[in-house]
């Protein structure tokens, strides 16, 4: 085994890789932070490309656009309050009110450790627990898949903001939004026309739903204009505020190897469950939401530990966990590798090629990142009067290049209404986006556990794994309760 | 001096030439793929991308328009202007759709055939340790189950709920309550909710599941292709076995255009997939994906006809549409 790990780093090291490497990275980095670019475009368009490249190469530029698109998705999320890609919309709740105090270097820093320990840590998972991991995967039906959704969904509570009651009508109307277009069995919901028979892209939506709004409130409240730009302030995350965070970067890192082992989950919904745990445990849990660093951490080491997890279950089983994963295995087949248990077996010098390779764009991610930030930190110093139309017009190409779609461009115009109106009535904005990507994978593994029942909802609590999350959703479902019963009293307190 | 320039004046007739007589292609054309990105189709559409660009002279940009079960892309080109630079990656449920559900997809015939690409074979395949070793003995499982037996499916009018019911229906079972179907979205889901044992059986594109029926976690019990597949020799077609509504079905791969494409354009593509078709990337890269070129064997409209009047039938018998 050490002789072909030796062999295999040899024929790895070489100029080339390590270029394709830098170049996807960076691309990658790039690309994410670019708001409505998403990680997915960018593997997409690699994709000819690979078709000249040998296996190895080919399939290390297409991972390494990927991380870079996960963590470049955290840059304009901390400075713009765009999040690049939808993984780091929880990155904008902390890193934003970061970046307006005037902390934007700390915060992209601190995203940027966060992310480059969880993507470690991911592809050492990747490395020596791919056989488990898949095969508990496997053992995720419909009923647990069902089950762990709903416990991400309690993170609404969290991020809820000042009222419970405001986040619960917002992850309401999240659920609703969902639902549009064609369901899996084929009947159409709110699709008044061919567009909507196609559903809501989840782009337009975060993008409308965090990024216009700000634009709106610049024009409409005029008097509440900022003069001055963001200042970068101090750059550095200290000693002591990375050992706070490093309990949340560690856990975040394992919660994303882990739910990234598992095929649909991905990158964002993992960055929701390790935010959701990160507020409930942490002593600043209070602050979170206001610009707690911590948050970032639990945010950007969960969504980049989802990354190198989810090529587990596309290695050991050939299964495709996302649409990333997806155009991966495509290139795999292209290049006459097929991912599978026999992977391991006939071409076990490429997979330790590949995994060594990994671990090597893991300290890439690093470089790349802490060049990109350079570059981008600038756009803190452009005033916002002109920053902010500059970026509603990035992202209405953006989202246009997605799908040259005008009905993207529209719902991402409409969202950026429905935003603003959220923000006057005081109703947080994550909810929602929050519930919109976790409600499809819910009623879709609800209905699937309920039709191999045959209806009977016992399905939901019948095993090991459901029984966990069930008692995981009552535990926040009390604490939850206890809070808002403990503030009740002591409001009244207050006022008396 | 005057032969220099005799060469130059030559050579400029020569470039400029049948830049003047040939119009077509003069910018890149896109390739409507109607499914996202990743899939057989996706594949497949990158790969004649690929093949065709130097035979075309112009560069062939691949698009993803996925949702409404393929309708989405379609409708697009469909409704795309007929001067030959927006073209569609059609599959079978361009076919199929229209004969299922008539009132919300693009009509069969909405199109310029511009020729047949690929067959690509289905499989039925359960996990390696259930009890059936036949078609046989699954279906007179799924008989006695009384609908408690799970099959996975894009959903069921998809070409791979379809296969499924085709077979019931062969066996004089309810193709719509003998099993039930649980559906999931793409060919990596469908295959892991029977790797998992969360169904009992599925009957869809043989991609997705050649590599656990390589590695022994799978078992197959039947094509569904017009031959055998060479990589399977021992396992039977629908068709042999005497299927008749089952041995009828196939996926398949074409290139369509907007109706109305012009003289100039549907030549070129002629003369173009002729060259394809012997290209070797073309031929290897179908090998890949497990599937067989077809580019010229069939012609297009009658297939497409053909496989509209199918589906139309099996839509009534399984009765989606009245009678």
């Amino acid at each position: 085994m050490l002789n072909e790990i030796l062999s295999a780093l040899v024929a790895v090291a070489t100029l080339q890789n390590l270029l394709i490497m830098i170049a996807g990275i960076w691309g990658g980095v790039i690309v994410g932070a670019i708001p409505g670019m998403t990680g997915t475009m960018a593997v997409t368009l690699a994709l000819p490309f690979t078709f000249y490249m040998d296996p190895v190469p080919s399939i290390l530029l297409l991972v390494a656009l990927y991380k870079g698109s996960t963590y470049g998705g955290s840059v304009s999320a901390i400075l713009i309050k765009t999040p690049g890609t939808a993984s780091a919309a929880c990155t904008a709740l902390d890193g934003y009110p970061l970046a307006q105090q005037g902390k934007a270097g700390k915060a992209l820093n601190m995203a940027l450790y966060s992310s480059v320990t969880g993507d470690f840590i991911s592809n050492l998972s990747l490395i020596f627990f791919a056989a488990p991991l898949a095969v508990l995967a496997l053992h995720i039906g419909p009923p647990e898949f069902f089950m762990l959704m709903l416990f991400a969904l309690t993170t609404v509570a969290g991020v809820s903001g000042s009222s419970l009651l405001m986040g619960l009508v917002s992850a309401a109307l999240g659920l609703l939004l969902a639902t549009v277009g064609e369901d899996m069995y084929g009947s159409f919901r709110f699709a008044f026309t061919p567009d909507m028979q196609a559903g809501l892209s989840i782009a337009p939506v975060l993008i409308g739903l965090f990024a216009l709004p700000e634009l709106i409130k610049l024009v409409v409240m005029r008097a509440a204009k900022k003069e001055e730009a963001a200042k970068l302030g101090a750059q550095h995350v200290t000693r002591a505020e990375f050992m706070g965070s490093l309990k949340t970067i560690l856990k975040g890192s394992v919660i994303g190897s882990v739910l990234g082992a598992i095929p649909g989950i991905g990158p964002s919904s993992a960055a929701f469950f390790s935010y959701g745990e990160a507020q409930r445990s942490s002593k600043n849990g209070a602050n979170f939401g206001k610009g707690e660093l911590e948050g970032i951490a639990a945010s950007e080491s969960a969504n980049n530990g989802a990354c190198g997890a989810t090529m587990i279950p596309l290695l050991a089983l050939g299964v495709p966990g996302d649409v990333i994963t997806g155009v991966m295995l495509g290139a795999f087949m292209i290049q006459g590798l097929t991912p599978g248990p026999l992977l391991f077996q006939t071409n076990i010098h490429e997979v330790y090629m590949l995994l060594i390779g990994m671990l090597v764009s893991s300290v890439l991610l690093f470089f790349a990142g802490k060049i990109t930030m350079r570059m981008f930190a600038k756009v803190s110093l452009i005033p916002q009067t002109l920053l902010t139309p500059l970026v509603l017009l990035l992202c209405i190409f953006g989202i246009y290049s997605i799908a040259s779609s005008p009905f993207d461009v529209a719902v991402l115009l409409v969202m950026g209404v429905v935003g603003f109106a959220m923000f006057l009535l005081n109703i947080p904005a994550a909810p929602f986006l929050i519930a919109f990507i976790l409600g499809p994978m819910l009623e879709e593994n609800l209905r699937r556990a309920l039709a191999i029942s045959r209806g009977e909802p016992a399905v939901l609590l019948s095993s090991p794994i459901t029984w966990v999350f069930a008692a995981l959703i009552a535990f926040v479902l009390f604490i939850t309760m206890r809070r808002e019963i403990q503030k009740f009293i002591a409001e009244r307190r207050v006022n008396q | 001096m005057k032969k220099l320039l005799g060469t130059i004046a030559l050579s400029v007739v020569a470039a400029t030439g049948p830049a003047v007589a040939q119009t077509y292609p003069d910018q890149a054309v896109t390739l409507v793929v109607p499914y996202g990105p990743g899939g057989a189709s996706d594949l497949a559409g990158r790969a004649l991308a690929e093949t065709a660009q130097p035979f075309l002279g112009q560069p062939v940009t691949v698009m993803n328009k996925p949702g409404a079960g393929g309708m989405n892309g379609a409708r697009s080109v469909s409704d795309a202007e007929p001067d030959g630079y927006t073209l569609l990656l059609a599959r079978v449920g361009m076919a199929l759709s229209p004969a299922v559900t008539p009132g919300n997809a693009v009509a069969w015939d909405a199109y310029t055939f511009l020729g047949a690409l690929e067959a690509t074979p289905m499989i039925l395949a359960v996990r390696a340790d259930a009890p059936y070793d036949s078609v046989e003995e699954l279906v007179t499982a799924i008989g006695e189950s009384e609908g408690r037996m799970t099959y996975a499916a894009s959903g069921a009018t998809a070409i791979d709920g379809f296969t499924t019911q085709a077979l019931l229906a062969d066996n004089d079972l309810d193709p719509l309550t003998a099993a039930t179907l649980v559906p999931y979205k793409g060919g990596g889901a469908l295959a892991t909710a029977l790797l998992g044992g969360h169904v009992d059986f599925v009957a869809m594109a043989a991609g997705s599941l050649m590599p656990h029926i390589e590695s022994g976690d799978l078992k197959a019990l039947m094509v569904f292709a017009p031959k055998r597949m060479d990589t399977l020799p021992d396992v039977a077609t629908a068709a042999e076995l005497g299927y008749e509504k089952a041995g009828q079905i196939a996926g398949w791969s074409a290139l369509y255009g907007p109706k109305g494409l012009s003289e100039e354009v549907t030549a070129k593509w002629q003369d173009v997939l002729a060259k394809v078709a012997t290209d070797e990337k073309w031929l290897e890269l179908a090998a890949k994906r497990g599937s067989i070129s077809t580019i010229g064997d069939v012609d297009m409209s009658d297939y497409a006809q053909s496989q509209y009047t199918l589906f139309h039938g099996l839509a009534k018998d399984f009765g989606y549409l009245p009678n």
